[in-house]
């Protein structure tokens, strides 16, 4: 350890860690003035587009970085961001990325088919140790709000960097574990939503005022075999075994929004999910949200499989975890790789019409020896969160 | 200040499933052109005076007064000449025995002056002989960047055949812009407009006299302010597509499809010739392979350069959607220009065949015309219209061809039959 002086939680004085991002004993959010070590992760770099406002001096379609040739033809790409040789657009950075911190976990943001932006965003970290630690965050813009496209991928990369920090205690009781990484992720809740407060560039008279950046939030933290999540709005995790193993596939997160509201009054998931106002959140992060407190759960895995969190632009195709697990045992039948099955699952949503933009972030859980005692299930215990 | 040119583009990007064709309407604007001759090079004017003996002493008195007032509007430095037509084509001034120009100052304009005081009226009619002559002389002074000319006639080209004016405007085409007057009735409109289009200049009729003068001082004083001495309008389009047309569809419609340039495999240049301070409308027509639902690319860069450097760009795109509502809109500067080259057609269309004596043709064209005027709110077109024909619906163009009508009233149809009225209410200003 450095010989630094100890730090203490101002809310209740108890000593902290300088990486700490909130206080173990109370909850008290904390400003980390450091990262843990070896967990410091590289940013990919994404040209972020920008709403334009006002009198509009050159095409909003035009700021793109044009180094890269032609992903159609080969040709070069001209500086008004299209194809000089074929036409075709130069997709942003920002339009589809892919992130791959470790050999077991990755994850695949993109576009899809009709949006014209992506607002999704996804940021994930890992030990390189597989099955070791893993944090994976989705948050999903809301696209009829400004610059959300910016908010999310700040909201998803701030909470990620919380999360990171948030050094694993790896003491005490499995609930004690459970409740830190609970607390930890409302800290990251908190992060993300100020992230998305920040974004937000508009000034009390300006006419997109009421239409502040907002987006979902979804985080996973998996240490060894223990998943903690948490979430607002209606991103989704998931626990998807492999096939004949031991456990069944559960969706562990359940949606901020109109539709899981009338499923949760008897309506079926399906008729609910298509009804009118299916896609209307109840929480979400941004200037004008009511409650970000985020509803967190805690899994303990049991037999190899995917921890996957996404956003609905690829549940709107998959939305009950047994059809997930079909996917994705279709889907990666050749290989355990976690980058391109993300990218086979942005693939395959876009092949069903890509109607919103869709995020994947997967991390490879594997035990060899599947000799475990009862079934593997949501744990509710934590449920609500510290609110 | 140098002049700056910007480009708008309306249009609707959205294709249906399997749809191909892309038009959009580009507004070019310029602003800060200053005066001819300002961009470098100096700017040159010829003055053409017909002189045959159609003019008559009445119509030769007003057409010097024009010249000389045509004169008056040039600036001082301005290279200069005055060329005088008949069934052969004299340099009126400066009197020097061979061709050549001459620097405007108080000095040349007063010679000038003289000399166009001895215009006589004599002789026959031969505009392509005028028009190779101006080219002549133009080309003594090579430094020049921008030559215009403006050709005055009265009378049909009864001195020369066809193929020899039309052998006479292509030598000269590209050398020099000409904007063309017809004073009186007895003058073609089809023959005159042949000069004006090749030399991308205006047409229109002087029905009497007594306005020469005004009209002469007037395009002088246009010609004057154009800054710019050319501009080419480009059009780029992908790999494998095709470029339909380009048209000028404001002030004027101008079909220019068939005046490309190669700059490169996929751009092709059109002429403009010089620019003022002023806005030009232009319709592109681009077909493109269909691509997928969700799909989006560029149709098209439409372009303006000086030079070789391009000034302004707008990007015409095409997404494909299978969203009814957004394929189907119809955009209104597309319909209001596809309209108003519709009524030119049909206005030409309609006076030819009455001059042919096809009057079923001409009723239906011209009864067209009175509807797509109506259509497209072209006010003078309606206007002028019924003055050759009594219109008894207007939206359904049902008329009857007058059985009287003032030989005037219909060349002046058919001179304007080109110019066209920007959308009203409409975001192009």
């Amino acid at each position: 350890m450095t010989a630094s002086s100890p730090v203490t939680c101002p809310g209740c004085g108890a000593e902290v860690a300088a990486h700490d991002a909130f206080c173990e004993a109370c909850g008290h959010t904390l400003t980390p003035t450091e990262t843990a070590a070896g967990q410091q992760t590289e940013e990919v770099p994404i040209t972020l587009s920008r709403s334009v406002r006002g009198t509009l001096t050159t095409d909003a379609d035009a700021v793109v970085s044009a180094a890269r040739p032609c992903a159609s033809c080969g040709g070069e790409v001209g500086a008004d961001g299209y194809c000089l040789t074929c036409g075709v657009k130069a997709p942003r950075e920002r339009d589809h990325y892919t992130e791959s911190p470790s050999s077991w976990v990755a994850a695949c943001c993109d576009r899809g088919i009709r949006h014209h932006r992506n607002e999704d965003a996804t940021a994930v970290a890992s030990d390189s140790e597989p099955g070791s630690r893993a944090v994976l965050v989705v948050c999903d813009g809301v696209s009829t709000s400004l610059d959300s496209d910016i908010a999310s991928l700040a909201a998803a990369r701030a909470a990620r960097d919380v999360l990171v920090a948030q050094q694993a205690s790896g003491l005490g009781v499995p609930a004690s574990q459970v409740a830190a990484l609970a607390k930890s992720l409302e800290a990251a809740a908190a992060q993300a939503n100020a992230a998305v407060v920040d974004a937000d560039d508009t000034e009390p008279d300006d006419t997109m005022h009421d239409n502040p950046p907002s987006c979902t939030f979804t985080a996973v933290v998996i240490q060894d075999g223990l998943v903690v999540h948490g979430n607002v709005g209606d991103s989704r995790a998931y626990w998807i075994p492999d096939q004949g193993g031991p456990a069944e596939p559960v969706m562990l997160t359940r949606d901020d929004s109109v539709a899981q509201e009338r499923i949760a009054a008897g309506v079926s998931r399906e008729e609910a999910e298509s009804g009118p106002q299916a896609h209307a959140i109840t929480k979400w992060l941004g200037r004008d949200s009511p409650d970000f407190v985020p509803t967190t759960g805690s899994v303990r895995l049991e037999g190899s499989g995917w921890v996957l969190a996404c956003s609905d632009g690829l549940w709107n195709y998959v939305s009950e975890a047994a059809d997930l697990q079909k996917l994705i045992a279709e889907l990666s039948a050749t290989s355990a790789d976690p980058l391109p099955l993300a990218e086979a699952l942005v693939a395959w949503a876009c092949e069903q019409g890509g109607k919103d933009n869709v995020s994947v972030a997967l991390a490879r859980h594997t035990e060899d020896s599947p000799e475990s005692t009862g079934p593997a299930g949501p744990d509710d215990a934590t449920q609500g969160g510290g609110a | 200040m140098a002049a700056q040119f910007t480009a708008k583009v309306y249009q609707n990007e959205f294709l249906p499933d399997g749809g191909t064709d892309i038009n959009a309407i580009v507004t070019v604007d310029c602003v800060g052109a200053g005066e001819a001759g300002s961009s470098g090079g100096g700017a040159g004017e010829i003055i053409i005076v017909d002189t045959s003996g159609s003019m008559g002493s009445a119509n030769m008195e007003s057409a010097k007064v024009a010249a000389s007032a045509a004169v008056d509007q040039i600036l001082d430095g301005t290279s200069f000449a005055i060329v005088a037509g008949t069934h052969q084509a004299y340099q009126a001034y400066p009197i020097t025995g061979y061709a050549g120009m001459v620097a405007m100052d108080a000095n040349t304009r007063a010679q000038a002056h003289r000399a166009i005081s001895q215009f006589r009226a004599d002789g026959g009619t031969a505009m392509g002989a005028w028009l190779t002559l101006a080219g002549i002389i133009f080309d003594t002074v090579p430094a020049l960047s921008q030559k215009h000319a403006i050709l005055l006639t009265d009378g049909e080209n009864r001195n020369e055949t066809p193929q020899q004016l039309d052998a006479a405007i292509a030598s000269v085409t590209g050398k020099f812009q000409c904007d063309c007057r017809g004073v009186g009735v007895d003058w073609v409109v089809p023959e005159v407009r042949r000069i004006s289009q090749a030399l991308l200049g205006s047409l229109d009729i002087i029905p009497a006299a007594s306005q020469m003068q005004q009209v002469f001082a007037e395009l002088m004083q246009q010609s004057m302010g154009r800054g710019v001495a050319d501009a080419q309008l480009r059009v780029w389009s992908p790999q494998g597509a095709e470029v339909q047309f380009v048209r000028q569809v404001a002030p004027t419609v101008e079909d220019l499809t068939g005046r490309r340039i190669a700059v490169n495999p996929l751009t092709g240049g059109y002429p403009t010739g010089s620019w003022g301070d002023e806005s030009r409308d232009y319709h592109v027509g681009v077909r493109l392979a269909a691509k997928d639902v969700g799909q989006e690319q560029l149709a098209a860069r439409v372009q303006i350069a000086i030079g070789e450097e391009v000034v302004a760009q707008g990007l015409v795109k095409a997404k494909w959607s299978d969203d009814d509502e957004l394929t189907t809109r119809i955009n209104p500067e597309v319909a209001h220009y596809t309209g108003q080259t519709e009524l030119a057609e049909a206005i030409q269309e309609g006076l030819a065949a009455k001059a042919a004596g096809d009057d079923a043709t001409a009723t239906t064209k011209l009864g067209r015309a009175v509807q797509l005027a109506k259509e497209t709110g072209n006010e003078e077109a309606t206007t002028r219209l019924k003055k050759v024909v009594d219109i008894d619906n207007e939206e359904t163009g049902t008329v009857r061809l007058k059985r009287s009508v003032d030989k005037a009233d219909e060349m002046a149809l058919d001179t304007a039959s080109t110019k066209t009225t920007r959308i009203k209410g409409g975001s192009s200003s």
